[in-house]
């Protein structure tokens, strides 16, 4: 079964990891076990039965009743399969979030309906990383609905609100639905609910149903294959997974960005001699000569200008601390230090929009033209996303991440 | 229980291992005979053309079933491992959580010290407990063997980072994706030679395997993987219910897991 891994989206205390709780319960996809355990440590901490002990393990999150750490959980309903991606609101647990987030298809994100919650800088910090993540199906559950008396009213001003923000970061024309829910109390999860009787559209899980289309096209696209390293330090036998197209035994191929040609003698694909492989395939390579010993995170294709092999990228970025000192990437699977990092805008997040600046400030974006120290093979993210995608260091420390525009 | 796509589990455990080997100076893995480290050599050997080009580790209490000592000397021969026993000292009237804590780490200790080992490819999947789905793929391990689980590395995409600033090594997990199902999927798929105990005996087997003084067997006929799966499609049943329940109570794991648990 194909699994549609759903991040959930949110500020800290909305509601993301009692969804997932009771959303596991109400379809089956936990054991009874797991429920008493939940069951019994809720009521140690004298507090009611709390769904979201289920996912929050550690004793720390229980205690504080907060997500530290992300999380998945698996549920099967009808016959499509999720993934629920669980991560933490908090702002300063931000690289946790980001690292749950970067796995999924799509996302759900949380508003909470009560009163003094509501869509805040976090909510719209979480969809702005959506959108960068290249994640384009969003379900927006507006949860606590009970503590406003399922008032339509509320529902649609949030509705408003958060369209009215997705259009300014250019999110707008992707699929978005909208379900009201209360998390806490199962309303709308996985039945219509009879206490909001004004919503005539489909519950969350039949929602995510509805959306689980995963088919990727791979769109004709040219021979890429990221490579990883060398059969035994065998400079002629290279290995690693192919990005997109096909790649048949007797072709010649470019390793880039060495430039280094290179004819395939043999192809083996997890193990077994094959005449061709395709995307997604792990594959080792057997080649009539030596390409050299500095390959991982190269790209071979049968295409000299497969993709960019220059030292300068520009990219928007998002950073979770403040940027000093020296600085790095890892793309593809390579770290490479930064011989300058240029902020020429900077994004504020709440708003989407940028002024001209030399600083972003941390939990904010920007857009940055990097100097790396020797050549990558690199692409648009829009284009490729494995090689247009990188993880930010600051003296050595993760910063954030980016996404490669030009 | 859910079954996922194996083609696509299997590359990204190849992937996995493969970045382990090409990130590290010094690789290990851990064996402890079970269905799922058993897997992930098989995996290893897809990754490496038959070989497994590492050293692979049994931490050895003394007290594991006879047939998963016959089980270790006939798979070590026959796929050629470079098999590592490590005695770990075992008193008679410890368990549980000082058994499986300081015993064995004691030992996994002084052993990655001896050979000055930086990573250990370790076989956890999420679904076995609700602390191990908090894992991260490349996992670091502090000089004494901590997991700073309240503060982990950012694990973004693929960018597994490699980099270990605290004198300590990394945990690799290339089974994290895997259900129990999965792994028996696999294992029918691949023909994967497998511990006798999994099997049904006089209406008994063991869904997972510790050592002598921890496990105990569950009901069951079943007799052949495909017997397991179809158990496992309807079980409501914990996988790990037959481990000593001290291991599986709230924060236990936690605990043993942040002192170097496997």
């Amino acid at each position: 079964m194909i699994i549609n891994r759903v991040t959930l989206l949110g500020q800290k205390d909305h509601g993301k990891s009692t969804l997932i709780g009771n959303l596991l319960i109400q379809t089956g996809s936990v054991s009874e076990q797991r429920i008493r355990e939940a069951k019994k440590t809720s009521k140690s901490l004298g507090r009611n039965f709390e769904p979201g002990y289920i996912l929050d393990s550690f004793e720390e999150e229980r205690v504080n009743e907060m997500t530290i750490d992300t999380t998945r959980a698996q549920v099967k309903y009808k016959n499509s399969g999720f993934e629920f991606i669980d991560v933490p609101g908090h702002e300063e647990l931000m690289k946790n979030m980001l690292s749950g987030a970067s796995y999924a298809d799509f996302a759900l994100l949380l508003v909470s309906a009560k009163p003094d919650e509501g869509i805040t800088d976090q909510t719209k910090r979480h969809l702005f990383v959506a959108k960068m993540m290249g994640i384009n199906k969003l379900v927006v559950a507006v949860n606590k609905l009970d503590s406003v008396g399922y008032d339509k009213k509320r529902f649609d001003e949030i509705e408003v609100d958060i369209r009215s923000y997705l259009d300014k970061i250019g999110f707008g024309k992707n699929e978005v639905n909208f379900v009201p829910i209360s998390a806490y109390d199962a309303e709308n999860l996985v039945k219509q609910s009879k206490k909001i009787k004004w919503y005539k559209g489909k519950n969350l899980m039949e929602t995510l149903v509805s959306m689980s289309n995963l088919e990727k096209d791979d769109k004709n696209k040219g021979l890429m294959i990221s490579l990883q390293g060398l059969f035994e330090g065998d400079e002629s036998t290279v290995f690693g997974k192919i990005l997109s197209g096909k790649v048949k035994k007797g072709e010649k191929i470019t390793i880039l960005p060495s430039g280094k040609e290179a004819r395939i003698l043999e192809i083996f694909v997890s193990g077994g001699k094959k005449s061709s492989a395709t995307r997604g395939n792990v594959v080792t390579l057997k080649l009539d000569r030596k390409v050299g010993r500095e390959i991982k995170g190269s790209v071979a294709s049968n295409n000299k200008s497969a993709c960019r092999t220059g030292n300068v990228v520009h990219a928007l970025v998002l950073t979770t601390k403040k940027m000093q000192g020296s600085s790095s990437i890892r793309i593809n699977g390579v770290e490479v230090g930064c011989k300058r990092f240029l902020v020429k805008k900077a994004i504020d997040v709440a708003t989407g929009e940028s002024v001209v600046s030399k600083t972003i400030k941390p939990l904010s974006a920007g857009s940055v033209e990097i100097e790396l120290e020797r050549k990558v093979a690199s692409d648009n993210f829009e284009s490729t996303p494995e090689i247009g995608r990188f993880v930010l260091y600051t003296n050595k420390s993760f910063a954030g991440i980016g996404i490669i525009t030009d | 229980m859910m079954m996922q796509n194996l083609k696509v589990l299997e590359e990204r455990s190849i992937y996995v291992i493969r970045e382990a080997k090409t990130n590290f100076k010094n690789v290990a893995a851990l064996w402890s005979m079970g269905k799922d480290s058993t897997t992930m050599l098989s995996l290893t050997r897809k990754a490496f053309h038959g070989k497994v080009p590492f050293p692979v580790i049994h931490i050895d209490n003394g007290i594991d079933f006879p047939e998963t000592y016959e089980f270790r000397e006939k798979l070590a021969k026959k796929w050629n491992l470079n098999l590592m026993v490590i005695e770990s000292e075992i008193k008679p009237e410890m368990s549980g959580y000082a058994c499986c804590g300081e015993n064995k780490s004691v030992a996994l200790k002084k052993i990655m010290k001896k050979y000055g080992f930086d990573a250990l490819i370790v076989s956890i999947r999420r679904d076995e407990h609700g602390i191990r789905a908090k894992e991260r793929v490349f996992s670091p391990r502090n000089k004494e063997f901590r997991w700073d689980y309240k503060n982990q590395v950012a694990e973004v995409w693929d960018n597994y980072s490699s980099r270990d600033d605290s004198d300590g090594h990394i945990r690799v997990h290339p089974l994290l994706d895997f259900n129990e199902i999965d792994i028996w999927n696999y294992i029918k798929k691949e023909k994967v030679p497998i511990n006798p105990l999994y099997f049904s005996r006089n209406g008994y087997r063991y869904r997972s395997l510790g050592c002598t003084h921890c496990t105990t067997a569950i009901k069951s006929n079943a007799k052949n993987v495909e017997q397991i799966m179809k158990e496992l499609e309807v079980t409501k049943v914990e996988e790990r219910s037959g481990r000593d329940q001290d291991k599986e109570k709230a924060y236990v794991m936690a605990k043993l897991r942040a002192l170097g648990y496997m």
